[in-house]
């Protein structure tokens, strides 16, 4: 039990980097090895991620509607997506004629590697993360801008006026959400002081932001969850890929393995936009702590910190599904005011009002 | 040659691939997306002197920023899917010729330039540290620029709500606009809705 | 002024759509009590659809074997598209008088759209809509069906 309890994600990640630098005595090798044994776990873990949330996605869906959501294949209905997956990779990836041929195959790649660099510095467990970077918020809110290129470039591509449109709603959503999830990031990075993701997570030990930072805290919390469900292009904010009037938006050409890239991405961003929310605002993989309140404190820390993350991220997920299957999509016009004229001068005055607080001391 | 001089030329090889394919290539577009790699290679550069931060907003403000605003008014622009006119080999020629001086000249500066070593341990280019040199007043203090650009940013942000606000026409006024048939197309409101509906 | 209409529409927007949520957590958190789905292969014997299915029409007969029928036509002119056709006979009634009757009672199934203006057109209630469902056969001419059983006759006192 004692064994146990003792090994954790970060003691087996350094035992692995201890083994390598002592058994390859070239430097270079050994982190080269090293990379390419964090990918390789990354793309583990990723996969059958993406499953459980296509799982989950479904049976949250068919609750919500008083259905039963898959229920055939496999104890109910978990291997559904399996069988789905099998089928996606066995169709033909078809390049339709008329098309800009590099460009239509280079957008998936571009979306699922923008995904895999985001996933960089989020930190799964204590002292588990792949790149501690120094401005782990900033590097996020960069490297997730360059998923519009990858949309905008698949509906270019396509030679089809459906895929235009979804591009051009969806360049424009994103870049105008990105406005508010700054802001909303921003108001984190002020009560922390650091980009830093350790830093973040470590400022919250004696209790997460979202209940230190009582309203302002609250209040950026809430816009963060509605602007990143903008951002990666979910309902109800999928006008990019509106099923009623434009068939599938800027992936309406795409086909087989390339389609299931653009699957992947949707749901690794899913889990990148949960776990920053999860990292900034309830804590990351800090257990549930009050204050210097040592013996609850001490009880907390029993349960790993990955599960408290992993829990977390997970609650998250889940009322973005519920946004989904709960709201009805929103017309291009409102959805710019919305932006416009609610988010951005709401969280512009909240940025303000958790300055004043960071500087008075305000919080607990 | 040592791994870092490797990805060195690696990185040099992208920015430089990425800005001749960007001038050569036919399809405005794939030009776009051209210089949106060679954009990446700079950040890729920055990232390999370990400098984070300008890194990021390399990304944010050129990738994130610039290359949409490219690409969508590439999207808006009419023929723009065609390939385009191959251009006149003199303007070629010239244009060459041009780089070249560009490129010569900074090249011999840089050579000029000798550059000292200083022995002061290495300031962490943290996010606190950039703020608090971005905003300090003393000798080396960039508090003078960064309150200039800052008024630049506000005029321009001024100058779009200006351009961008609807007006209100009375009721008579739009009665009478109403005789002269066509001039009720071009009226700002309508612009201004269009804008909207993207 | 403008900053309380403002911020009421905010409250307005955010309690309206956490009532939305507050709907569909109910239905996430109540699922075995709230889901109507009817996994149908399986339940095929337990399966009772609900009271205004219409599943196609048919000719309820007594234990005598006698319809309330009288040949009227009126179902054949109220059919939009020519379901039914009603073939018509006389019969010697034991006065002596002869009396218009069905002989057959056509139904083509695979014509009807299910929009019961026949059940209401009929003046004597002779045809109603049944709940089955599975019709589903492999020769088309299956679905042409004789509505009135063989040797049957009309009931006593329907005019």
């Amino acid at each position: 039990m004692n064994l146990l309890l003792t090994i954790s994600f970060s003691s087996v990640a350094s035992g692995i980097h201890n083994w390598l630098v002592s058994t390859i005595p070239n430097e270079l090798l050994a982190k080269s090895v090293e990379m390419v044994i964090a990918g390789i776990c990354l793309l583990l873990f990723l996969v059958p991620l993406c499953f459980i949330l296509g799982y989950m996605e479904r049976k949250v869906a068919g609750f919500m509607q008083m259905r039963y959501g898959p229920n055939r294949v496999g104890p109910y209905g978990s291997l559904q997506i399996v069988a789905d997956t099998v089928k996606l990779v066995m169709k033909e990836g078809l390049t339709p004629t008329g098309s800009d041929k590099f460009l239509f195959n280079l957008a998936p790649v571009i979306m699922v590697v923008t995904c895999m660099l985001v996933l960089a510095p989020i930190a799964f467990a204590k002292d588990f993360q792949i790149w501690d970077i120094n401005i782990g918020v900033l590097y996020v809110s960069a490297i997730s801008s360059l998923a519009v290129i990858g949309i905008l470039m698949a509906g270019w591509s396509s030679y089809n006026k459906y895929s235009l449109l979804g591009a051009m709603r969806s360049g424009a959503q994103i870049v105008s959400y990105e406005l508010s999830v700054g802001l909303s990031l921003i108001s984190i990075v002020i009560l922390t002081g650091s980009l830093k993701m350790s830093d973040i997570v470590m400022s919250q030990e004696t209790g997460w932001w979202i209940i230190r930072g009582h309203i302002p805290v609250i209040i950026s919390f809430v816009i963060f969850v509605i602007a990143s469900t903008a951002e990666i292009n979910r309902a109800p904010f999928d006008l990019a890929e509106a099923e009623q009037e434009l068939t599938a938006g800027f992936h309406t050409e795409y086909a087989g393995m390339k389609f299931a890239m653009f699957l992947l991405a949707e749901y690794i961003n899913l889990f990148i936009v949960s776990a920053i929310a999860a990292t900034l605002f309830l804590g990351g993989w800090m257990p549930f702590h009050i204050g210097h309140w040592q013996e609850f404190n001490h009880i907390m820390d029993f349960v790993p910190s990955s599960l408290w993350f992993l829990g977390k991220t997970f609650f998250i997920i889940f009322i973005i599904m519920q946004f989904r299957w709960t709201f009805p999509r929103l017309r291009v016009d409102q959805l710019l005011t919305l932006e416009w004229k609610y988010l951005l001068p709401i969280s512009m005055v909240n940025t303000i009002l958790v300055t004043v607080m960071a500087i008075m001391g305000w919080h607990f | 040659m040592s791994p870092s001089t490797i990805i060195f030329y690696l990185l040099a090889a992208v920015i430089i691939g990425g800005a001749l394919m960007a001038v050569t290539s036919l399809k405005i577009f794939r030009s776009a997306v051209f210089l949106l790699f060679s954009l990446i290679g700079i950040a890729g550069l920055y990232f390999y002197l370990d400098y984070e931060f300008i890194a990021a907003v390399q990304v944010i403000v050129y990738v994130g920023g610039i290359v949409v605003l490219i690409i969508f008014s590439i999207f808006l622009t009419h023929g723009s899917g065609e390939d385009m006119k191959r251009p006149h080999w003199i303007r070629a020629v010239y244009s060459a010729l041009a780089a070249a001086f560009g490129c010569i000249l900074t090249m011999f500066y840089i050579s000029q330039y000798t550059f000292t070593t200083s022995g002061k341990p290495a300031v962490e280019p943290s996010a606190g540290n950039i703020g608090a040199q971005m905003l300090s007043t003393t000798g080396h203090g960039y508090i003078l620029p960064f309150e200039v650009v800052s008024m630049l940013l506000l005029a321009a942000m001024i100058g779009c709500i200006v351009i961008a606000i609807k007006v209100k026409i009375p009721p008579h006024e739009l009665l009478a606009e109403k005789t002269d048939n066509d001039s009720m197309e071009m009226t700002e409101p309508i612009l201004a809705n269009t804008q909207t509906e993207i | 002024m403008f900053l309380t209409d403002y911020i009421r529409t905010v409250y307005k927007g955010v309690r309206s759509l956490l009532t939305g949520m507050k709907t569909t957590g109910y239905y996430f958190t109540h699922a075995r009590k709230e889901i109507k789905t009817e996994e149908y292969p399986d339940n095929r014997a337990t399966l009772t659809m609900f009271d205004r299915f219409k599943g196609e029409v048919v000719m309820p007969h007594d234990e005598n074997n006698e319809h309330r029928c009288t040949g009227c036509q009126a179902c054949e002119i109220a059919c939009p598209n020519g379901t039914i056709k009603i073939i018509t006979k006389q019969e010697l009634q034991p006065d002596g008088k002869k009396k218009k009757a069905i002989d057959t009672f056509v139904y083509h199934l695979e014509l009807c759209t299910m929009c019961n203006l026949c059940v209401v057109a009929c003046p004597s209630d002779a045809i109603k809509m049944a709940q089955t469902f599975e019709h589903s056969v492999y020769d088309k001419k299956q679905l042409k069906k004789v509505l009135n059983n063989p040797g049957s006759k009309i009931m006593e006192g329907v005019e």
